[in-house]
């Protein structure tokens, strides 16, 4: 059997600069994956690279079967990967319920909005609000949601608790811990470690760029220091 | 850049103007022709130097062609004036104050709006001209019965007429103006252009007064567009009122896109070009009207295929050929410690600190708002003589404003900033650098179509020079103390072995040094690096780490890295910041056995 | 002598100007502000927009099949040149952007030029649109009402366009960040194609309508490619309001200052572009610098 998606030794670089050497991870159906690292250890760069934003020089990505190195982003989003990015990226000029339509134009079976509702019961609320005029919480769960209204196979979260005051990262937790048990497959990218490892089935951690360890949820709850090693000061 | 050898672009430049009239009427060019290729020549040497040298790309000088050869057609044809020389030197200075007033405004934009203004302006210029003004310029007829010009040496007169003594006119000038121009371009004045080309928030950064320099290229380029255009007047006697049109200054930036900008002579290349295939088209192939539209294919083709026109093409083909040649030259790689056994390029020589006993740069208080988000907040921070700063935090702490607040790249919201005991808050980053406070960037900012050296040459010219200098005439290499500031640098990085390699061709560990090589050379007394590991490999790493220990002596750091390793080993002092505010400072010790830190940096993790 | 009824007709002139050169500027900005680029070759489009009238309106006879026609052939040709052309220079210095696009204009022009010839061509307008109207104190040309109505109307589907359908949030979201866009399953370089066609055919389909009033030439769109530019300066580089006012107070700066003295119309204009940029240099609508 093999995973829904596989990486192997890739290579990407910002214009000559060298950001990750032989980056290799795979992510299995249904799992969480949390990738952890100091400050520029590349985290994003590797969201970023499996997205198709940053095209790695060398290396293979294979998503369900299918290699999607070298393929635009929009190829790659259309076969079932969805990057929230670590700005979000929510379009200012659009609102909410605009920000999901323009999400789900192109996918190929679509969340209907009564399930974003659900989820995200304050987004309903401010259906008709702007994106400029949202609260940096509101952004990340709309970025959330719009990913999820294409019903990706892996969505992959830059940092989505950074900058939020402590009871709304409680609740997106929550949340994501609800989207994980209902069965999707998440990648995440976070420096809150208590709040990644309180999501993740196992853990990549990456350092200036190269991976330098693969752990086990439960082997990190048993062993703290593991982390420590890489992460602290 | 054009020739090593002293005279030789100027000589081979004489000879082929001696020759011209000797060979190209056998090539089919008609004498005419070849006068009118001079001026756009002529005319196109100021355009390079504002566009191919300094990267402004104008529209819109028909403005400053119509202006000087309006002025001097006018002194000329209403008899106020007997002396042609004095009246296409005072139509000159008219387009040169044209060039000022008109500068000042379309400067104020960079990119497209600044090509949009120019071209708005000058269509301004040309209704001027055509309306409110036709009492002087003859509106829509122009001004016929433009004189040639007399010169009188005691009792030997001698008037230019048609035919050979006006190509020998038109020579003339067009040599001086050639003479001229490769001075200029060769000057420290030149060099900080093809910077601002390259780069103009660095050139501001190490230094440079930037938009005095460009206003400096406007007004070359202005004056050398009037004298064309009284040139104009001269050679057709008549001065005709399309000299003003979107058409004159659209030529011009085609012929010199099709010869190759940045090379003084790309714009009398494309024009022999163009008036070439006008005629030839015209009268061999009788293609009457259709000629402009092979010109404005050849035009297209070039400007997709062959960015840098004829002259670059051919350049980088001999480039080609060369580098066949010879075989590449080896990778010296970093001598490490080559910065330790040299004399370091010294903190300022030229400023004269007074004794000052405070901290070096000290931040009171300060504060940064965007809309409604608190970047930094109420951030106090001082730095002391010869101290070397580690700052550490994690993402979104708001290191990054911090360090732009520092270098005055951005104004704090409140607070003041201090260095040498003087309130530096608000000023330029070019004034701050002058002081002695720079810093090199996380993402390499060089100057991408320069050699190594050339790179250190800029900023160094900024410490020796001051913000804003004219010397247009002086050689770059009379400028005192240059060679060894630059030499010294350029060991003190170990990077003397590549000196003339071009940027572009640079490995990245090397470019990165560069980087710190471009703000060591601006001679600060205080430096900040912003990650200056970022992206390197493992032993890129162990090299900086190394260089920053030599670049330490004498000078204060204040290091921003991501690298911890790095940080705990480089620095004596660290500063903490975490969402926004200060988090701790202490020495690294300190900061290790610091509880507060070790939350921050791993959230709930550390605490269980 | 400024009379009133010479007054308030010369503000029908401004209105009917302004709108034409805001159907102009809105399709020069959009393309700016999604693409990035700015097209020099706009006020060819503008030209070619009368020629492709001129050409149907004598195969047919029919104004508005010329209209259509017209119209249809300038966003094909916009989409192709952004296919063939524009779409290798997104990565290259702006200065290239503005040097291939000034060369296609030139080649543009001297097609038309060797097709139809350097003598100007003139469309009539429809025959229900002939003659005079009288309003009040004052008759005023019929065209000119029809030109005003029809250029108001094709501003308001652009708008709607733009603001109320699918295409115009791909377009909203992409001037805003196309990356984005992509990286949500969209083809950007398709949506680019279709909007470099749409700003296309904006300039077109007011060369179109403006046909009958003034005569055809190859030349005609460097003037106009001038003034737009200072529409968009005025209300702000990528602002599809910020085209719409700047274009208003375009055409009336250009006619109230004619009815004093026309020699200063247009020395008028430039004037007020450099007090904006002076004053407000992102333009009275602009978002601040986006360069």
């Amino acid at each position: 059997m093999t995973a829904l998606l596989e990486v192997d030794k890739i290579n990407s670089y910002y214009g000559d600069s060298h950001i990750l050497f032989d980056i290799s991870l795979y992510v299995e159906r249904h799992e969480v994956v949390a990738l952890l690292g100091r400050n520029g250890a590349g985290k994003s760069t590797t969201l970023k690279s499996l997205i198709g934003e940053v095209r790695p020089r060398s290396g293979r990505i294979v998503l369900d079967g299918t290699a999607t190195l070298g393929l635009p982003p929009h190829a790659v989003a259309a076969l079932g990967l969805q990057l929230v990015p670590e700005d979000r990226r929510i379009f200012g000029s659009l609102n909410v319920e605009e920000n999901l339509l323009l999400a789900g134009l192109t996918a190929k079976s679509r969340w209907k909005l009564d399930r974003v509702w659900e989820i995200f019961p304050r987004l309903k609320e401010r259906r008709r609000s702007r994106g400029t005029d949202l609260s940096g919480g509101e952004q990340q769960m709309l970025a959330i949601a719009r990913a999820l209204v294409r019903d990706p196979k892996i969505i992959l979260l830059d940092e989505p608790f950074e900058g939020l005051a402590p009871i709304i990262v409680r609740d997106l937790l929550a949340t994501c811990r609800m989207l994980a048990e209902a069965g999707q497959t998440i990648v995440v990218v976070e420096q809150n470690i208590s709040a990644a490892m309180s999501l993740a089935d196992r853990v990549y951690i990456i350092n200036n760029g190269h991976m330098v360890e693969e752990l086990t949820a439960a082997a990190v709850r048993d062993q703290p220091e593991l982390l420590h090693r890489h992460l602290g000061v | 850049m054009l020739s090593h050898r002293p005279f030789l672009v100027e000589g081979l430049t004489a000879l082929g103007l001696v020759a011209a009239p000797f060979i190209l009427p056998h090539l089919g060019f008609a004498p005419n022709t070849v006068d009118q290729i001079l001026v756009w020549g002529l005319f196109g040497i100021g355009f390079d130097i504002l566009y191919g040298y300094t990267g402004l790309l104008s529209f819109g000088q028909s403005a400053f062609y119509g202006t000087g050869g309006f002025v001097a057609a006018y002194l000329l044809t209403n008899n106020l004036m007997s002396s042609v020389m004095l009246a296409l030197v005072i139509g000159t200075i008219g387009a040169a104050i044209a060039g000022i007033a008109v500068g000042i405004v379309a400067l104020r934009r960079t990119g497209i709006y600044f090509a949009m203004i120019t071209v708005a302006i000058a269509e301004m210029f040309f209704f001027l001209e055509n309306n409110p003004l036709s009492a002087w310029t003859g509106g829509e007829n122009g001004l016929p019965g433009v004189p040639t010009p007399r010169f009188t040496l005691g009792h030997f007169s001698y008037h230019v007429g048609t035919g050979v003594s006006m190509y020998a006119f038109m020579a003339v000038f067009y040599f001086i103006g050639i003479v001229l121009a490769l001075r200029i371009v060769r000057s420290p004045v030149g060099a900080i252009f093809s910077a601002i080309r390259d780069n103009p928030q660095r050139a501001r950064a190490v230094g440079h007064a930037v938009g005095f320099y460009k206003l400096t290229a406007f007004v070359i380029a202005a004056a050398y567009a009037g004298f064309a255009g009284g040139l104009l007047g001269v050679l057709q006697g008549f001065m005709p009122p399309d000299a003003f049109t979107f058409d004159t200054s659209g030529q011009l930036v085609m012929q010199t896109a099709i010869g190759g900008g940045g090379t003084l002579f790309g714009p009398l290349l494309g024009a022999t070009v163009w008036l070439y295939l006008r005629d030839f088209l015209q009268t061999t192939f009788h293609l009457g009207a259709a000629w402009k539209l092979v010109l404005g294919l050849v035009f297209v083709l070039l400007v997709c295929f062959l960015r840098r026109g004829l002259i670059g093409g051919l350049r980088d083909l001999a480039g080609l050929v060369a580098a066949r040649r010879q075989p590449a030259i080896a990778d010296t790689g970093p001598a490490t410690d080559a910065g330790a056994a040299l004399a370091s390029v010294g903190p300022s020589r030229r400023r004269q600190e007074q004794p000052f006993s405070g901290p070096v740069l000290e931040a009171r208080g300060i504060t940064k708002s965007f809309g409604g988000i608190i970047a930094n907040r109420n951030i106090d921070f001082a730095v002391e003589q010869g101290e070397l700063r580690g700052i550490i935090g994690p993402n979104g702490a708001g290191k990054s404003t911090f360090f732009k607040m520092l270098t005055c790249e951005m104004a704090p919201s409140s607070g003041r900033i201090i260095f040498h005991g003087r309130d530096i808050t608000g000023m330029n980053v070019d004034a701050v650098c002058q002081l002695g406070l720079t810093k090199s960037y996380q993402v390499n900012q060089l100057f991408a179509r320069l050699t190594l050296r050339e790179n250190i040459v800029i900023a160094a010219l900024a410490e020796r020079r001051g913000r804003f200098s004219l010397d247009l005439l002086r050689r770059i290499d009379r400028v005192p103390g240059l060679d060894m500031q630059v030499e010294s640098t350029l060991a003190l990085v170990g990077l003397g072995g590549r000196a003339d390699v071009p940027v572009a061709r640079l490995a990245y560990g090397e470019k990165r040094r560069l980087e710190i090589a471009l703000a060591l050379a601006a001679s600060p007394s205080l430096l900040l690096l912003d990650e200056p590991l970022a992206g390197m490999s493992p032993q890129e790493r162990a090299e900086t780490v190394q260089l920053l220990k030599n670049i330490r002596r004498g000078r204060t750091l204040v290091v921003v890295e991501h690298d911890m390793d790095a940080v705990f080993e480089l620095a004596e002092r660290i500063t903490v910041l975490h969402e926004g505010a200060l988090l701790a400072e202490g020495t690294p010790g300190e900061i290790q056995r610091n509880s507060l830190v070790q939350e921050a940096y791993l959230g709930g993790v550390a605490a269980a | 002598m400024i009379t009133w009824p010479n007054f308030v007709s010369q503000l029908f002139n401004g209105l009917a100007s302004g709108a034409l050169l805001a159907l102009i500027s809105s399709g020069l900005t959009i393309i700016y502000g999604t693409l990035g680029v700015l097209n020099l070759a706009h006020g060819a489009m503008f030209m070619l927009g009368g020629y492709a009238g001129y050409v149907a309106y004598h195969a047919t006879g029919s104004f508005t099949i010329a209209v259509i026609v017209g119209a249809a052939f300038l966003i094909v040709v916009g989409g192709l040149l952004e296919l063939v052309v524009v779409r290798h220079f997104y990565s290259r210095p702006p200065e290239d952007q503005l040097l291939v696009t000034f060369g296609i204009g030139i080649v543009i022009v001297e097609l038309v030029r060797l097709g139809f010839g350097s003598l100007s061509k003139t469309v009539l307008p429809p025959s229900w649109a002939m003659g005079v109207t009288p309003m009040g104190f004052l008759i005023y040309p019929t065209y000119r009402i029809v030109v005003t109505v029809i250029a108001a109307a094709a501003l308001a589907v652009l708008y709607l366009v733009l603001y109320r359908t699918r295409l115009g949030m791909i377009v909203r979201a992409g001037i805003e960040d196309s990356g984005m866009v992509g990286m949500l399953g969209i083809n950007v370089y398709r949506v680019f194609m279709v909007v470099f066609g749409i700003g296309a055919m904006a300039a077109g389909f007011a060369g179109i309508i403006n046909a009958p009033v003034v005569s055809l030439t190859p030349d005609m769109g460097d003037s106009i490619l001038v003034e737009t530019f200072v529409v968009v300066v005025i209300g702000g580089v990528g602002s599809f309001p910020g085209a719409i006012l700047g274009g208003l107070i375009s055409g009336e700066i250009l006619s109230l200052t004619s009815m004093i003295d026309p020699a200063y119309s247009e020395v008028m204009l430039f004037a007020v572009m450099t007090l904006v940029l002076m004053l407000r240099p992102q333009g009275l609508l602009g978002m601040p610098s986006r360069e």
